[in-house]
């Protein structure tokens, strides 16, 4: 088993550095992350490090991350074609194997782009096998939040759902210029290092992770840990068949658990302004003194009560008769 | 019946009071509060390894030693002078920055150093409410159990806000102070604020010299009024400059700035002389001791101090722990929140109070040295830092060198709001410039300044302190005196539960007084109330029901009545 993987490293190492070669001599070719590749081109100050060779230094960045999203489907070890595109970066870039990081479960680029715990061929010891390969986009930024007022961040979703034991590809897109994480809690920690799984991105930027789900149903906390991005709303849930007990305070979805006191604010309004006889706004003026309206609402009250008499003389009876 | 038992529960409780008032002819007794019910630290963190202290290189980069308590963590210092572009991944893993927070690349005059540097920076909230919990995260504490509501710059970090998933502390790059900055004069330097947090900020660079407006970013000055809008959450935004002239600065955000500047969003930034191979410690975090000296420092001092004094008002702090909703924390931070009513309650250097700051901003010097201190005062008044045993020389006065000739000493340094002094410590023993060895005070004589909320002694209170009167864990060696300053590391001294005099003598003279009525806790008043509730309750339920009879005629009463009415009505 581990001399497959080793002959499969190797193989994928030559692999890469074939590509990488060839991608070099020739212009990048078109991939879906093209638009990314041009933001950051235009961004000049973040490669002014690669100052030795710019262009295959973006190049082969770009390869990077085409291997790095491709790799799931093409079957091979991710950490394998890091490793030889680390070693081929340091000898023709230099200072540019700095910038990319990667244990076991840690990958890291030269901008702080993150995946962590990233989990591709382990099952969990509740599963027999893979049930499903689900591919989940995950749109991140301050837009998102619009529809919950008294937030300021948030997902696109607040709540995914997948089948117990699938394997589940997360395409995170971080819309805002700065960081943002994908952070989910919970996994199980003899599979994931603190029971995590971490994508981090700074937009507008695009990463992606794998992991397999547990066998049982579950729920699983998924958040932004940048200060109180979660409390101001960048808060989900993941359900795993029929899900386990609800995360609390996420919007549109579960209620808080500790809210605010609101009061009515006294607001200036078009209305005010409006063109009045004097004879109605001092009406209008009168009525509004808290006093006024509180005689105003006993009279109310009253009248309520009157008009109800004859309702209760129709009950009193039919109850004598059950007497 | 029930009403003699309540009577007689009544009587009891009164004749026990009175006994107890009368019990004895001497006043109440002292009682002294126990040592082990107090929630107390470790003088130091223990979380920070006593090896950070010494002088070591880190990736080819020189770190001088620094035996306080809690010296900075050496990976920062090596990642602010190589930059997090060029350290080595293991020293990045160390540190918990951004692979991209300090960029430093081009050499462009060709002297050995790079001069395009670009920083990037986040706005962190500190203590802020949670609407999961009934506490606040990520916390942060300026004294034992000390936690104002805070907003601060911070430099771009990987990962968690928080120590941990368990933990609500945060991580140790989110703290107060901001960042101290140090760039080169004519480096083309551009400061990149990502904006992270929930509410709209910018950056003033206030003295440095900057364009109005660059060609590229547009407002560079950080004004809404006049430069630019406000930065919103999640975008960014660029700051260019290539500074002139050297000296101590001062940035800050400029929104709002009457409260975002109290809420901390304010930090130091130095442009320091150009020199050949002159790798700078481009961000000071926590300010204090500066492990990698500029050349033309080198070239003068023995060391040099960055020491930021802050002031920051509990009322506005709490705006923050008080609301999650921004729309409610924006209604009592802009509308409702009146400077002109407001007071300081927290003082602090380099983000700390007493006793925290003995762990980080205490001045350590052996005699015959000269030493750089750069002071900042962000507070909102006046303060006037007094040295003991000292008369320190002004050089510079908001960044620009004030005349050799005409250059003073003085023992009281008066700083205005947003100022800033250049001074030389000179530690020769003369009667003058020092004193002599000791452990030597360096503190605001404004006596508010030197407390904590109103406790004493809290607030900016510092230490010169000569390395003969440093103790092994690196705090002042005070024992041989008799003194403790043990009950300073205490939650409860902080809110102001521990007689602090109770320990000068054995019979704690001055300790606190018993009480003089039946001391019940709150647990056992409210067992007794609810028990009378429950009593009032059931007697009235037996009083309905031995009445029902009654209360049924009444009613059938008025209702015939009012039948009636009508019907004499209709007919």
């Amino acid at each position: 088993m581990i001399k497959t993987i080793k002959i499969a490293c190797l193989l994928t190492g030559i692999l890469t550095l074939c590509v990488d070669a060839t991608a070099q001599q020739s212009n990048p070719v078109e991939h879906d992350q093209h638009e990314q590749h041009k933001t950051r081109n235009d961004k000049h100050h973040d490669h002014s490090g690669h100052s030795m060779s710019q262009e295959s230094g973006s190049a082969s960045d770009h390869l990077h991350e085409h291997n790095k999203d491709h790799s799931i489907v093409d079957k091979t070890h991710e950490h394998a074609i890091d490793h030889s595109q680390h070693s081929d970066e340091s000898t023709e870039h230099g200072d540019l194997h700095h910038h990319h990081h990667m244990d076991h479960d840690h990958i890291m680029d030269h901008e702080g782009t993150m995946i962590m715990g990233q989990n591709i061929d382990k099952l969990p010891s509740s599963c027999k096998s893979i049930s499903e390969e689900k591919e989940i986009t995950v749109r991140a930024g301050r837009k998102y939040a619009a529809k919950f007022p008294g937030t300021m961040f948030a997902f696109d979703q607040q709540e995914w759902r997948v089948k117990p034991c699938s394997k589940v590809t997360f395409h995170f897109i971080n819309e805002d210029q700065i960081r943002h994480q994908f952070m989910m809690h919970g996994l199980p920690k003899y599979l994931y290092k603190y029971g995590m799984f971490h994508l981090e991105v700074t937009g507008p930027k695009t990463v992606s992770g794998t992991i397999i789900v547990p066998g049982s149903d579950d729920t699983f906390l998924v958040h932004c840990d940048i200060s109180h991005h979660m409390e101001k709303g960048m808060k989900a849930q993941l359900v795993v068949g029929k899900g386990g007990e609800n995360i609390p305070s996420i919007p549109g979805l579960t209620p808080y658990n500790i809210n605010d006191i609101y009061e009515a604010e006294n607001l200036p309004k078009v209305s005010d302004k409006a063109e009045q006889s004097a004879v109605v706004r001092q009406i209008t003026t009168a009525l509004t003194k808290s006093d006024t309206q509180n005689y105003l609402m006993i009279l109310i009250g009253a009248l309520v009560g009157l008009l109800s008499i004859p309702l209760i003389k129709k009950m009193m009876p039919s109850k004598k008769t059950e007497n | 019946m029930p009403n003699p038992i309540l009577i007689v529960i009544l009587i009891f409780y009164l004749a026990f009071t009175a006994v107890g008032a009368q019990a004895s002819l001497l006043l109440p007794k002292t009682i002294k509060v126990d040592r082990a019910a107090l929630t107390a630290e470790p003088p130091c963190d223990p979380k920070i390894s006593p090896a950070w202290r010494e002088a070591q290189v880190i990736d080819g980069v020189k770190i001088e030693a620094s035996p306080g308590c809690n010296p900075d963590n050496p990976a920062w210092i090596a990642a602010a002078v190589k930059g997090t572009n060029n350290i080595s991944m293991d020293t990045l893993m160390k540190t918990g920055l951004s692979p991209d927070t300090i960029i430093k690349t081009d050499d462009l005059d060709g002297d050995g150093d790079p001069d395009r540097i670009i920083i990037k920076l986040e706005v962190m909230e500190l203590n802020g409410k949670s609407p999961d919990f009934p506490g606040i995260l990520p916390t942060f504490d300026i004294a034992p159990g000390v936690q104002p509501g805070a907003w601060v710059f911070a430099p771009k970090t990987s990962g968690m806000s928080t120590e941990n998933f368990e933990s609500v502390r945060a991580n140790p790059l989110l703290r107060l102070p901001a960042p101290v900055i140090r760039v080169e004069q004519g480096d083309i330097v551009q400061i990149i604020l990502e904006n992270t947090h929930y509410f709209p900020h910018s950056i003033h660079l206030h003295g440095v010299d900057h364009p109005f407006t660059h060609k590229e970013h547009g407002g560079n000055d950080g004004v809404p009024q006049t430069s630019e809008i406000e930065l919103m959450p999640g975008e960014r935004r660029v700051y260019e400059f290539q500074a002139r002239q050297p000296g101590t600065m001062f940035y800050h955000c400029h929104v709002q700035t009457h409260t975002h500047l109290s809420m901390g969003l304010a930090g130091m930034i130095i442009v320091e002389e150009n020199r050949p191979n002159n790798w700078l410690q481009t961000l000071n975090i926590g300010g204090g001791h500066v492990r990698h000296p500029s050349v033309a420092i080198r070239e003068k001092f023995d060391q040099e101090y960055d020491l930021h004094y802050h002031a920051m008002d509990k009322e506005l702090g709490d705006i923050i722990k008080k609301y999650n909703d921004p729309r409610l924390i924006a209604r009592d931070m802009n509308q409702r929140y009146d400077i002109t009513d407001s007071t300081e309650d927290y003082y602090t250097i380099n983000g700390l109070s007493f006793p925290y700051s003995l762990r980080e901003s205490l001045i350590i010097v052996k005699p015959d040295q000269k030493i750089k201190l750069r002071l900042l005062n962000s507070g909102g008044e006046t303060i006037a830092i007094h040295t003991h045993g000292h008369h320190a020389t002004i050089t510079h006065y908001d960044g620009v060198e004030h005349n050799p000739v005409a250059q003073i000493m003085r023992d009281v340094f008066d700083m205005a709001p947003a100022q800033r002094l250049d001074l030389t410590l000179d530690t020769t023993n003369d009667g003058k410039h020092s004193y002599g060895e000791g452990d030597w005070l360096i503190h605001d004589h404004r006596e508010k300044g030197i407390t904590t909320n109103g406790m004493a002694e809290g607030g900016s209170m510092s230490s010169i302190v000569y390395t003969s009167y440093l103790g092994e864990d690196g705090l002042p060696k005070t024992s041989h005196f008799g003194i403790d300053l043990s009950n300073y590391f205490t939650q409860e001294f902080w809110q102001r539960r521990v007689p602090i005099w109770q320990d000068l003598d054995e019979v704690a003279s001055l300790g606190s007084p018993a009480g003089q009525i039946i001391s019940m806790d709150i647990t056992t008043q409210n067992y007794l109330l609810n028990a009378l509730y429950g009593l009032v309750a059931g007697l009235l339920i037996y009083f309905i029901f031995a009445k029902r009879e009654y209360f049924k005629q009444c009613a059938m009463a008025a209702i015939s009545r009012v039948r009636s009415d009508k019907g004499s009505k209709q007919s």
